[in-house]
This record gives C-alpha cells, sequence and structure tokens, in this order.
C-alpha cells in the first residue's frame, strides 16, 4: 500500500512539474501543446549525457547533477530558439505548431541510434522520491515567486491585452518568450527527472495524449494564478486512482465495471468542470473570497 | 517507375480518408474558429460501430439476429448506418457541452479555451469506453468486399478503395457546391463571417451550429467507416492517428478553405506513403510534422486560406 | 507657444483609400490642460492611437518634449513620456486594482532586477505603496485586491486614470475620462486632474462633455472629418462659424447646447 502511494506521488510530483512549465506560457496567453517534445529533449539529454561511455548506447558519464542541469539547459535553449518563429504565430496555428514540434521531435529520436533508437535508453543515475519532491516543492516556489515578479505581472497583462501591455512599455515579444523558454526548461527539468526516476527513457511513452493531459491540468486549474497547476494536477493525478478506489469499495460487478471505465468517467469531469468552472478551478475571483472571509473571520474570532 | 505510381495510387486512396477528416476540421474551425477535437473520436466511432455490427461486437445474440434478418453478407449495410446515426447523434451531445452551452452562459466561447478543453474531455471519454468495452487490443474486421481490386496497366486499384476516394470527394463537392449555392449554405458562410450580426440578419444560430456539428460528425463518421472496410484494422486510438495527420492536411490547404482541406489531405495522404517508401516507416513522423511546422511558421494561412481565422485567442 | 511639451505638425493617416486625418499640426503648451473636441468620427482618438503608436503614421511628426517619437515602437513611447487612458475601458480584467495601477508603473522599472521584484510577495513594497497612494489620492482605495472586471463602471473609469497616472508621464493623453460617470463622479474626476496637472503634468483629453471642458481645460483644439478646424480658448469656441457649423451640419448637439445642457 506505502509503495503504491509512493508510486501516486511520484506521478503527481512530475505532472506538477511538466504542468508549471505549461502554465507559464498559458499565463501570458500562450497555449504549449508540445509538452511532450520538451519531456523527450530534457529525458533523453539527461540520460544521454549520464550515461557512462562504455556501455549500449553510450554517452558521456556525467554525474546526474550535471546532467539534469544540462538537460534542462537544453531543453531551454531548443525552447528559445522555436519560441521565435513559433510565437508569431497565434491562437489555434500556435496549438498546432507546438503539437508538430513536439511530433518532429519524437520521431526525430526514435531514429537516433546514439539514443538508442525506437528501444529507448537506461538513464543509469536514480533519482529517489524524496528528491523528486524537494525538486518538485522548489519548482512550484519558483513560478510562484516568478508570478509575483513584475515580470509575472507583465505576463499576466499581455495574457489580458497585449496591445494595452504594450503602451504601457511592456515588451510583449519579449515577455512571450521568456515565458516559452523558463516553460520549456521546466519541462525539460520533469522529463530528466522522469529518467532519473524510472532509470529508463523511451519516447514512445512521451506520447500526443500526454501533452493532451497536461495541458488540461493547467487550463482546469485555472491560469489565472500561480497555484491552478498545482490544483489541476493534484485534481487529475488523484480523480482515476480515486475512483479506482471507489469501485474497490463498492465491489462487485459495479465496481469492477467503475474501475475499468474510470477514465470514462475522468472525461465526464472534465466536460463537467468546463460547464461549472470555465476559467478553471482557482480564480483570481475565488483566491479574493477566501482571503476576504478569512480576514472577516479573523475579527469576528477575536471578539 | 511502377512500384512509385503504385505508391502514388495508394497514397491518393490514403489520402481520401484525410481529406473527409480535413474538410470535417476546416468547416467547424472555418465556422466557429474552434479547433474540434472530437473529431477525431467520432472518426474512431464510426470505425468501431461498423467494426462491432461486422465482428459480434455487440454480443452474439445481436450478431445472430443480423444474420436471421439481413444476412451476413448485409450486415455491412447495417454497420453504415449504426455508425452514422450514432456519431450524428453525439455530434448533438457534443455541441450542446463544447459550443451552445457555453455561449450561451459565457458569451463568446472562443475567448476562452472552453470548446477546445471539452472537445478533449469528449475525446477522453470516447477512447477509453472503447477501450473499456472491447480492449486496447487491435480490432480487426473481414472486409464486406475481399481484395476486388483491378488493373490499369500494371498498376493495382482496390475497388473498394477507388469507390471510397470517389465517394470522398463527390461528398465534399457537395458540401461545397451546398455552401455556395443553398440558402442554408448562405447562413452558414454569415455566421462564418460574423457571428454577431449573423443572428441579426435572421440566422437562427441555435439551430445552424448544431447542423455544423451534425454534418461535421457525420464526415469523420463516413471516413471512419470507409477506413474501417478499406484498412481492416482499428483501435481505440485510431482516431488520433488519422485526424492528427488530416490536421496537417487542413493546415497546408489553409484554415476555412474546403477545397484547400482537399488538397492538403491528398498531399499529406501522398507524402505519408512515399515517406515510408523512400525513408522508412519509422521516420514517417519527421516530414509530416516537419511540413506542418515549416507552414506554420512561413505561411500559416495555408495555400488557399484566410489571414482572418484561427487568430482568437484560442 | 514658444514652450511646447507635444509638437504634432502636418499629421496624416489614411485607412484604405479613406483619409481619417488630414494635416493636422498643433501645439500642446508644457503644463496646460489642452482639449480635443469633434463630432462623432472627426478623428480625436485616431489622433491618439497615431501618438501612442497603435498604428503607424503615413505623414508627419510629432515631437515630444524635443525628442522626435515618430517612428520609435509604441513600448518606448510611454518611457518617452506619454501615457494615455482609453474611450473604451481597457483594464486587465483577471488583475486587481493595485495590479493594474502597477502595470502603469512598468515604464518607470527598468533593468532585470526590477523585473524580478516580487511585488506580490513583499506587502509593503515601494511600488504597491505607490499605487495603493495614487488610488488614495483618486478616492478608490477601497477596492486595492479586487479583481477589476467585478467592479462598476465609475470605479473602472477612474482607476484608467490613476493607472496612466502613475507612469509619470509628461503628457497625459485621456480619451474621454467623464463619459458614463454621473455629475459627482465627474467631479472627482475634475478635483483629480487638476490635481495630476499642478504637479507638472500635461493634460490632453478626448471629451464629448463640453461643460466639462470649459471648466477644465484653458485650450481647445476642434477636429471635424480629421481636419483641425478651430483652435483657441474655450470661450471662443462656440462662437466660431465652422464649428458651429460643424456641430449643427453633423450632430445635434453643438458644443454651445452640450454645454448648456450640463
Amino acid at each position: 500500500m506505502g509503495g503504491e502511494i509512493e508510486g501516486l506521488l511520484v506521478i503527481l510530483c512530475l505532472n506538477t512539474i511538466y504542468a508549471y512549465g505549461i502554465f507559464l506560457p498559458a499565463a501570458s496567453g500562450q497555449l504549449n501543446l508540445g509538452a511532450a517534445g520538451f519531456i523527450t529533449l530534457g529525458a533523453y539529454a539527461a540520460a544521454w549525457l549520464n550515461m557512462s561511455p562504455d556501455s549500449e548506447p553510450g554517452g558521456l558519464g556525467l554525474p546526474m547533477v550535471l546532467s539534469i542541469p544540462s538537460a534542462v539547459l537544453f531543453a531551454a535553449a531548443v525552447g528559445f530558439v522555436i519560441s521565435v518563429p513559433i510565437l508569431r504565430t497565434r491562437g489555434v496555428y500556435m496549438v498546432l505548431a507546438t503539437f508538430a514540434f513536439a511530433e518532429v521531435v519524437s520521431g526525430l529520436v526514435i531514429n537516433l541510434e546514439f539514443v538508442g533508437a525506437a528501444a529507448g535508453m537506461p538513464a543509469e543515475d536514480h533519482v529517489d522520491f524524496t528528491g523528486l519532491l524537494i525538486i518538485t516543492i522548489c519548482v512550484v516556489a519558483f513560478c510562484y515567486y516568478l508570478m509575483s515578479t513584475r515580470f509575472g505581472l507583465a505576463m499576466r497583462s499581455v495574457h489580458d491585452d497585449e496591445s494595452v501591455a504594450t503602451l504601457f512599455g511592456v515588451n510583449v515579444r519579449a515577455t512571450r518568450v521568456a515565458a516559452f523558454t523558463i516553460g520549456a526548461a521546466i519541462v525539460g527539468l520533469g522529463g530528466a527527472l522522469y529518467g532519473h526516476h524510472f532509470n529508463y527513457v523511451e519516447a514512445q511513452g512521451f506520447n500526443v495524449l500526454l501533452s493532451i493531459f497536461i495541458l488540461l491540468y493547467v487550463l482546469l486549474g485555472g491560469t489565472q494564478t500561480a497555484w491552478g497547476p498545482l490544483v489541476g494536477a493534484a485534481f487529475f493525478t488523484f480523480i482515476p486512482e480515486t475512483i479506482r478506489w471507489l469501485g474497490r469499495w463498492v465491489g462487485g460487478e459495479f465496481g469492477k465495471e467503475l474501475i475499468e471505465y474510470r477514465l470514462v468517467a475522468f472525461g465526464i469531469i472534465i466536460v463537467m468542470m468546463m460547464v461549472l468552472r470555465p476559467e478553471g478551478v482557482v480564480t483570481r475571483t475565488l483566491l479574493e473570497r477566501v482571503f476576504t472571509l478569512r480576514r472577516r473571520a479573523a475579527p469576528a474570532a477575536a471578539e | 517507375m511502377e512500384v512509385l505510381l503504385q505508391q502514388i495510387v495508394n497514397g491518393l486512396m490514403l489520402g481520401g480518408v484525410y481529406v473527409m477528416v480535413a474538410v470535417a476540421f476546416t468547416l467547424v474551425i472555418g465556422m466557429l474558429n474552434f479547433l474540434n477535437f472530437t473529431i477525431p473520436a467520432l472518426f474512431m466511432v464510426g470505425a468501431v460501430m461498423i467494426w462491432a455490427v461486422m465482428q459480434k461486437g455487440f454480443g452474439p445474440g445481436v450478431d445472430t439476429f443480423l444474420n436471421d434478418t439481413v444476412g451476413a453478407q448485409n450486415k455491412w449495410i447495417v454497420g453504415v448506418v449504426v455508425a452514422l446515426v450514432v456519431v450524428s447523434l453525439l455530434s448533438l451531445v457534443i455541441e450542446r457541452f463544447t459550443y451552445r452551452y457555453m455561449k450561451a452562459k459565457y458569451g463568446d466561447a472562443t475567448e476562452h479555451a472552453l470548446p477546445l478543453v471539452s472537445s478533449l474531455g469528449f475525446l477522453i471519454i470516447f477512447e477509453h469506453f472503447v477501450i473499456g468495452r472491447w480492449g486496447s487490443d487491435p480490432l480487426t474486421m473481414d472486409s464486406p468486399f475481399g481484395n476486388a481490386s483491378f488493373y490499369v496497366g500494371t498498376v493495382q486499384f482496390s475497388t473498394p478503395q477507388t469507390i471510397s476516394l470517389a465517394l470522398s470527394l463527390a461528398i465534399v463537392f457537395s458540401i461545397s457546391l451546398m455552401l455556395k449555392k443553398t440558402k442554408l449554405g448562405r447562413a452558414l458562410r454569415s455566421i462564418a463571417e460574423r457571428p454577431d450580426t449573423a443572428t441579426l440578419m435572421g440566422v437562427d444560430v441555435n439551430r445552424i451550429v448544431p447542423l455544423v456539428y451534425v454534418i461535421a460528425g457525420l464526415l469523420c463518421g463516413i471516413a471512419g467507416v470507409l477506413f474501417a472496410i478499406n484498412y481492416t484494422t482499428l483501435d481505440a486510438y485510431i482516431g488520433d492517428k488519422v485526424a492528427t495527420i488530416a490536421i496537417a492536411g487542413m493546415v497546408l490547404g489553409g484554415l476555412g478553405n474546403v477545397w484547400g482541406a482537399v488538397v492538403g489531405g491528398l498531399f499529406v495522404g501522398l507524402l505519408e506513403v512515399l515517406s515510408i517508401h523512400w525513408l522508412g516507416a519509422s521516420i514517417v513522423k519527421v516530414p509530416i510534422w516537419g511540413m506542418l511546422l515549416l507552414i506554420l511558421i512561413i505561411k500559416p494561412t495555408g495555400l488557399f486560406g484566410h489571414s482572418a481565422i484561427g487568430k482568437g485567442k484560442f | 507657444m514658444s514652450d511646447a511639451v507635444l509638437t504634432i505638425t502636418e499629421l496624416n493617416k489614411s485607412f484604405g483609400g479613406l483619409q481619417v486625418i488630414d494635416d493636422v499640426s498643433f501645439d500642446v503648451a508644457r503644463g496646460s490642460r489642452t482639449a480635443l473636441i469633434g463630432p462623432n468620427g472627426a478623428g480625436k482618438t485616431t489622433v491618439f492611437n497615431l501618438l501612442t503608436g497603435v498604428y503607424p503614421i503615413d505623414d508627419g511628426r510629432t515631437v515630444l518634449d524635443g525628442v522626435d517619437v515618430t517612428n520609435i515602437p509604441a513600448k518606448d513611447r510611454v518611457i518617452a513620456g506619454m501615457s494615455r487612458s482609453f474611450q473604451n475601458i481597457r483594464l486587465m480584467p483577471h488583475l486587481s486594482t493595485v495590479e493594474n495601477v502597477m502595470l502603469g508603473q512598468h515604464a518607470r522599472a527598468r533593468g532585470l532586477a526590477q523585473q524580478l521584484f516580487p511585488l506580490g510577495l513583499l506587502r509593503r513594497n515601494r511600488w504597491a505603496e505607490e499605487a495603493r497612494a495614487a488610488l488614495e489620492q483618486a478616492g478608490l482605495d477601497t477596492y486595492p485586491g479586487q479583481v477589476v472586471a467585478d467592479l462598476p463602471y465609475g470605479i473602472q473609469k477612474r482607476i484608467e486614470v490613476v493607472r496612466a497616472m502613475v507612469a509619470n508621464p509628461k503628457i497625459l493623453l485621456l480619451d474621454e475620462p467623464a463619459a458614463g460617470l454621473n455629475s459627482e463622479e465627474t467631479e472627482e474626476l475634475q478635483l483629480l486632474l487638476r490635481q495630476i496637472n499642478d504637479r507638472g503634468t500635461t493634460l490632453l483629453v478626448v471629451e464629448h462633455d463640453m461643460h466639462f471642458v470649459r471648466t477644465l481645460c484653458q485650450q481647445v483644439v476642434v477636429l471635424n472629418f480629421g481636419k483641425k478646424i478651430f483652435e483657441g480658448t474655450p470661450d471662443e469656441v462656440h462662437r466660431d462659424p465652422a464649428v458651429k457649423q460643424a456641430y449643427l451640419g453633423t450632430d445635434s448637439t453643438a458644443p454651445e447646447e452640450a454645454g448648456n445642457a450640463a
């Protein structure tokens, strides 16, 4: 049971990191459906840098403390380079461009012999759950900090109204490129950690559905505040498991069906969430309400 | 040379499937400014429905009943009807939750990512329903037409594939004619151009938009059925595989342009088959998606698209 | 008129063959409160859009405090000393009141260190304090943390003025700041604008309410069909025959009537 919960928390950590990487561009109004591409880049870069040159398919043999940051820098560099042309596109076009980028990355990686081609490759050093948790907390804290800065303010302004942001001196292009690049770095970090935790990377696992799910965590969690991705990732990592648990608890034929169809229920929840909270679970207004209630409650309690 | 000609024919045949899906995408995007991810799901549902009717997917009881009433050789007709009825009904449900409900409640739905997210939700629902019901292994089906084919010179043409290609082009042609000539077509185009003023001009948006969904749904459903008949192997994710390539075709042709989607769909079919022929199956993603990426960066309006479509926030 | 903070010379703009701004030239005196008026469609907002760089200028020159800003990018014009409010409210709907005002400070917060300064984490930082003080001065301090989309129209309208003000511009361009406000709110707005002006900020105001213009502004420029037809004091403006003609010919509310009615 303990192992099962830890396994779930590992997935939650990775999903949270991915979600924050997609959240940063989303907070500045850009939908990135290419998460799988950056995960692939981060995971393979870390695995290859870390693998000793003597083993198959071979690598550089760097220790993990170097391979992970280098993988992050690599993902950031690729993110920066492609952000310049990709961010020229808008709306649907950008969704498609990021999506096409991820497919190109995956198509290339499964043909590169030096990273094991279609079979994938091992990532030798191991990151345990504690390490993963600490890094996840750091990522959440970093994004929370970033959203509270003037740069974060610029990002949110660009999301709301690009042309007005420009008239108040915001460099819209630089803001979008920065958000996309930092996001790419974070998703790449998630990929590197995935590799080093499971000790194996395989491009087939980083597919379109993964990109779609990560974008869903972000949009359902809400892009207005830095809490959105955390809530979104947690919600959607736990919901299928909760349904599974519920199915076991109910038992019998119905319980079995519930477990079998839990992702159908998950999809229904997504559609219903969009009906009930179209701007995401966590919105500014919600936070405002929660905090004013607390403020009002405090003096009342003091009396 | 002969091999190449054969590959070109195969590519165009495959392109015929992409054409219909690309046209479905382009209709919804052109009229409602929304990238509809339920299209892959409806394609898959169409394919799985005819499979289920043909291969006892609804259980032995239903199968015996069908054999007794319509006969084994005519089951495919029932399959087609079931597939089309199911996708039409699903299209109406999807319309409720991705467009109408949101629009009524929150103004212009395309301002938010709402329809996109809801459509992804539906994609997950349908795919996992099929997996839950029929498993995630490939589903194979016996083609009702066997291996019927004819030769032109040395190039082999599969008869059902040729009929499918002709059928899909005919359907697209009638849609394009309908858009141009009929009153309904004018109403649809007025929604595409100015959704706000369309209402003022006496167009009942709440009646027309479901129609767009049903037309798009039927196109995918028919494409799915034809795919199942011609290629006989499918699974729950077949819609993703086909529709993503169809998206590339649609973008190549230009968002919102029906004939652009036809050219684009045929082209990506060719590109896929020829890439496999020359470069190998494992690398096929690179030319297709590389092409899409390049088009989006260099000329996002594609070959024949308008610049206004798809520029909204999401 | 030797000391002009803004000099506009032979400004021209056409959209698809239609000349919307036709050889408009005028100066805005430093420290003045100048109004830009005219019937609907005269091109007032277009002048603002050209000044702030929303559209490129076809021909002409704009000089802001001795610096030619005709062709500099829109984002640099606020740094050069020009900020504006909008005819239709264009606050950031998902930002709070204070955050909207802090966006107005953006042009003054140069450099990476300023960009990475955690405005939202430290409650008592100088930017937030300043934004709150500016709101308080405008009588809007009751809604600091509220998301602006939920606030009433009149409040939002005034937040726009505060946001433009905290950019510390040399010239503040206000596009119909009093539109849609009730008389009490208009009064408060006048007071606020005078205070801003007293601290040395020049005001250029597009406004329909002639009473508002007459009580606030010392100088009036009148546009009609993209041409400047009059420049003078508010007292002279409604005696001018060309102005009368412009208003009566196109719009029933002549400035005189509008002024009397208000």
